[in-house]
């Protein structure tokens, strides 16, 4: 895969500056994010308690009485810290020591309090007193997360049939072709209300949102089989196909090895765009009420407490909406700087 | 030749095409009237024609003349007062499919005239469409005269005969209503007509307030329903049915998807009747569709809209607080106002069919793992107070003694774990020694309330129970509990100004299952649970279903009391029903220019527009809006009133 050719396309979008350190700082954002539960959580990173070390960060939870407390229930790390105070026994929390789904309430009241260093809400709470930073980091997360897997999906299946369609042609192609233009018909958004009022809450999260994707996939692979079919058409006719077929060289070979290669980088540049318009959907979904079950995190449910509270509690929206516009923004500027330097026109010979 | 053939061939076509849309006019446009008197001939047991001589001699009338006035003397008639609506109404009919919304107190509930009403502070009968009416309990009868100036709007008086059709139209299949077909097929026995004025009604059993259900009847005006028929449900979609109240609604008023206007009779025929006359002020009510409640709240702010419900504590503490400008320069008024009135019952409803939740322990459990009191004083920030039973607010017959299940980890872990479940899971989730998970769906209608349902999850986490929150739209909640397809669902059911409680509605076995149990008492393996009826809790027990019998028939208040208290006890200790709160008053602000009576409201008020006693004061309103311009305040008015609070 990394011909000379694209050795160039990739110094180039090194030298696009902008784009490129779009590129490195979202990179360091997904790693941050993965490693999450080091930074935004209410489980110790360490605990010392009578000589032994504990990591609760992964794993199992630990009850209270495991530290010598009289419940059951998973042990309040931070009241935890306090009690040590003065004894041998201590712990080390994250830096934002909050859960997304916890309410932490200092006045005792539920209600939106605004960005506080002391309490250490670094943007404020919600209106049921759940720490902002923390249902920002996680909503960002499950964001991400799905707007890679959204894209991984939706250009499996576009390259996959869109190949096809090209490479065969005829009948098969015919009738793909009409199939999808029925297909993307459909509006997208409806279906997936529809059908996302219709399963059952017994599923547990992660399944829903695995539906959710697998919904959203099955209505936006079409638009990518457009410019496989057309690119695939194009360089199936070119003669170095031609040679590797009277070579003897398998359907599956030219695929793989000499088409695909050549019209990769076309697909390339959209990808920034498909994952923008993902993170949009899914945002969209959640603030209309469709997404993600309450309490999961995420941007969507964040904006629209936001909106509904702009005079009270500002910090929501303006935390939730500069996260958003961040977040794209970054996916955009990469997007532009992939697309200049993919640019096929600077490196063909065909104009 | 030909042209002339043609023109032959097209005269037929037309003809033909006459003949057909003519036969299918008067298909449609039928006149009932001899349907409707063949109705009665069939029924000559329930619907009897009589003469005035006949109607019994020893009859004692009376009218509730002597009950205090409604409203205050000081109402000024006229102005516009600006309401809001969430949603446009699917239909002007006020029976039938989607007719039972948020809109139908417009022109039904709180608009339109009974026979007689509850007298909001008194609970006993004052006049409505009924001049005077009698009570013979043995014959569980009730005679009615009609007030003889009683008039539709469209001018028609009103008459027996619109009672005679009222039971028509409610028994008929046309209607589209079930609930309807049964409850006036099967609590009314008879109407006998005495003259075009005079009629009486009887019921089934002498229950203790068996005059309200005759006095509380509303008629049909039978000339306008004359084409009542299978097309019922499209032909008066959007039809204003007349009214026997002061608001009508005109064509050019319904703007579809934007607002709807109300408009009050200039000459209503009891608009100087005494327990009337200082109601229903403004001349017109403009109803804006405004979805949001945010969005609702900003009209309010701007003076678009006249009043706002400052019920939920954000509002009330933090949107509209004490020091807001507005507040402060007084032109807008903040009112608490403690009412008495059957509550509505907020709280977690368990599907006791259900597996797990079909063992008491684990009920137990979950009452006790319920922390309704944090989300009152945290949430809620003290306003509201815990619910005890689900028939709160009924008097002598709420349960005197009984107090909820409080919040307690070790004792709910105790029970959990005599139904088996004395592990945790990894992430700190019961589990017993099948590996099953402690774990319920908690479901919900009400998109308003899902914060509570977090901060009662992560509550309940601490005594190893999970709760999955699914936040249906209103209708899918709804349908979901209707046929039973809940774990556990929050709501809560609306409750009329009524005497005393139901309960067969909501625990009787004939609500839970087709066949509960079998001949000699014992548990019907093979039941199969009925849906569409109330009994959200599937509760069946034969104690129950023998003491609500009993309640059914009593006719004696006392031991409906006593079976009240029981049947109370019973369902708690049955415990599939966690009482959530209950709100004791409820709060609004409102610009200055609208206008209250002394006290307030009245006794039995559920929110500030109920019983119309409210007035705009259009001058004020110029004034008030000029003055805020120029920054000019009055005193601010903050105002409690408690003298009903219980």
């Amino acid at each position: 895969m990394l011909t000379p050719q694209t050795l160039k396309k990739l110094r180039r979008f090194r030298a696009i500056k902008r784009g490129y350190y779009s590129f490195l700082i979202l990179a360091g954002l997904l790693v941050i994010v993965t490693m999450g539960e080091l930074l935004v959580s209410d489980r110790a990173l360490i605990v010392s308690y009578e000589g032994e070390l504990f990591f609760p960060t992964y794993g199992e939870f630990h009850p209270g009485s495991d530290f010598g407390l009289d419940y059951e229930y998973e042990v309040n790390y931070r009241d935890l810290g306090r009690s040590f105070k003065g004894s041998d026994n201590w712990l080390i929390m994250p830096p934002v020591p909050y859960s997304p789904l916890e309410n932490h309430a200092p006045s005792g009241i539920f209600k939106p309090a605004g960005p506080s260093l002391a309490e250490q809400h670094y943007l404020g709470t919600d209106t049921t007193s759940r720490d902002i930073l923390a249902r920002l980091f996680y909503g960002t997360r499950i964001a991400l997360y799905f707007s890679l897997a959204f894209m991984v999906c939706v250009y499996g299946i576009g390259i996959a049939i869109g190949c096809a369609m090209g490479y065969f042609g005829g009948v098969f192609d015919l009738i793909f072709q009409r199939l999808i233009e029925i297909w993307s018909n459909i509006p997208f958004l409806y279906m997936v209300i529809i059908v996302f009022s219709v399963i059952p809450a017994t599923f547990s999260v992660p399944v829903r949102i695995t539906i959710l994707l697998t919904v959203m996939v099955l209505f936006s692979w079409t638009s990518m089989t457009y410019y496989m079919r057309t690119e695939t058409y194009k360089e199936k006719t070119r003669d170095y196909i031609a040679s590797a077929r009277i070579i003897g060289a398998s359907n599956t070979r030219i695929i793989l090895r000499h088409i695909l290669p050549n019209v990769l980088s076309t697909l390339v540049t959209f990808v920034p765009f498909t994952i923008v318009s993902a993170i949009t959907a899914i945002t969209a979904l959640d603030f209309l009420g469709f997404g993600l079950p309450p309490p999961t995190p995420s941007l969507g449910e964040l904006l629209k407490q936001g909106t509904a509270n702009l005079r009270t509690a500002p910090w929501i929206v303006t935390s939730a909406f500069g996260t958003l516009v961040i977040l794209l923004t970054l996916v955009t500027f990469i997007g532009e700087a992939v697309r200049e330097s993919f640019d096929p026109k600077k490196f063909t010979i065909y104009r | 030749m030909h042209n002339q053939v043609l023109k032959f061939l097209l005269l037929t076509l037309w003809l033909i095409g006459c003949s057909e849309s003519n036969e299918q006019l008067e298909e449609t446009n039928q006149d009932n009237t001899s349907e409707v008197n063949s109705y009665y001939d069939d029924n000559p047991d329930f619907f009897t024609f009589s003469t005035k001589e006949s109607l019994p001699q020893n009859l004692t009338w009376q009218n509730g003349m002597d009950l205090p006035d409604i409203g205050s003397s000081l109402a000024i008639k006229g102005g516009t007062e600006y309401s809001r609506l969430a949603d446009f109404p699917r239909t002007l009919r006020v029976v039938g499919p989607d007719s039972n919304g948020s809109f139908r107190p417009y022109i039904l509930d709180n608009v339109s005239m009974q026979l007689a009403h509850r007298h909001p502070d008194e609970f006993v009968f004052y006049p409505g469409l009924a001049d005077s009416w009698a009570i013979d309990r043995d014959a569980k009868t009730i005679y009615v005269k009609l007030d003889t100036n009683a008039r539709w709007s469209d001018g028609a008086p009103v008459t027996s005969d619109d009672f005679m059709f009222m039971f028509f139209f409610f028994q008929s299949a046309y209607i589209v209503a079930p609930w309807y077909n049964n409850w006036y097929g099967t609590q009314y026995t008879n109407i006998t007509k005495f003259d075009d004025h005079t009629f009486s009604i009887t019921v089934p059993d002498a229950k203790p307030d068996m005059d309200s259900r005759v006095l509380e009847l509303r008629p049909i005006p039978q000339n306008f329903f004359k084409h009542l028929g299978e097309d019922y449900v499209e032909r008066y979609q959007w039809k204003f049915q007349p009214t026997t109240g002061a608001y009508v609604i005109r064509d050019e008023d319904i703007k579809k998807g934007r607002s709807i206007t109300l408009t009050r009779l200039e000459n209503w025929w009891a608009k100087d009747k005494k327990f009337w006359r200082n109601r229903f002020n403004p001349d017109r009510i403009q109803l804006n569709v405004i979805r949001d409640t945010p969005k609702v709240f900003e009209a309010f702010k701007r003076g678009d809209i006249d009043q706002f419900s400052l019920s939920l504590a954000e509002y009330w503490y933090d949107k509209l607080p004490n020091d807001d400008p507005d507040v402060q320069g007084g032109y807008i008024h903040k009112t608490t106002f403690y009412n008495q009135r059957p509550r509505p019952t907020y709280g977690l409803w368990m599907n006791s069919a259900r597996p797990l939740l079909d063992t008491k322990d684990i009920r137990i459990g979950i009452n006790h793992a319920t922390n309704w009191q944090l989300v009152i004083d945290n949430y809620f920030r003290g306003d509201y107070a815990r619910m005890r039973t689900s028939s709160d607010g009924y008097g002598e017959f709420t349960h005197p003694s009984l107090s909820p299940r409080t919040f307690d980890i070790a004792l709910a872990e105790q029970h959990f774990s005599k139904a088996g479940f004395n592990k945790r899971a990894g992430d700190g989730i019961l589990v017993n020694d099948a590996g099953q998970r402690l774990s319920f769906t908690v479901s919900t209608g009400y998109e308003s309330y899902k914060d509570v349902l977090t901060i009662l999850k992560e509550e309940a986490l601490k005594a190893g129970l999970e709760f999955r929150i699914e936040v249906l739209d209103s209708t899918a909640g709804w349908k979901k509990v209707q046929e039973k397809k809940h774990d556990i669902h929050f709501a809560a059911f609306g409750v009329n100004l009524e005497m005393y409680p139901r309960f067969w509605e909501t625990y009787h076995s004939v609500n839970a299952y087709d066949v509960a149990f079998t001949e000699n008492g014992a548990v019907n393996a093979d039941r199969r649970l009925k849906t569409q009826s109330n009994n959200l809790e599937s509760m069946a027990s034969l104690d129950m279903d023998g003491l609500i019998d009993q309640y059914r028939i009593s006719e004696s208040k006392h031991q409906m009391v006593d079976l009240a208290h029981r049947m109370t006890e019973l369902h708690h200790e049955y415990a599939s029903f966690v009482p959530g709160f209950v709100q004791g008053f409820y709060r609004l602000g409102h610009w200055r220019w609208v206008k209250y009576p002394d006290g307030f409201n009245h006794k039995h008020s559920g929110d500030g527009q109920e019983f119309h006693v409210h007035w705009i004061d259009m001058d004020e309103k110029q004034e008030t809006l000029a003055n805020r311009k120029s920054r000019v305040p009055y005193p601010p008015a903050i105002n409690v009133y408690d003298q009903f609070a219980q």
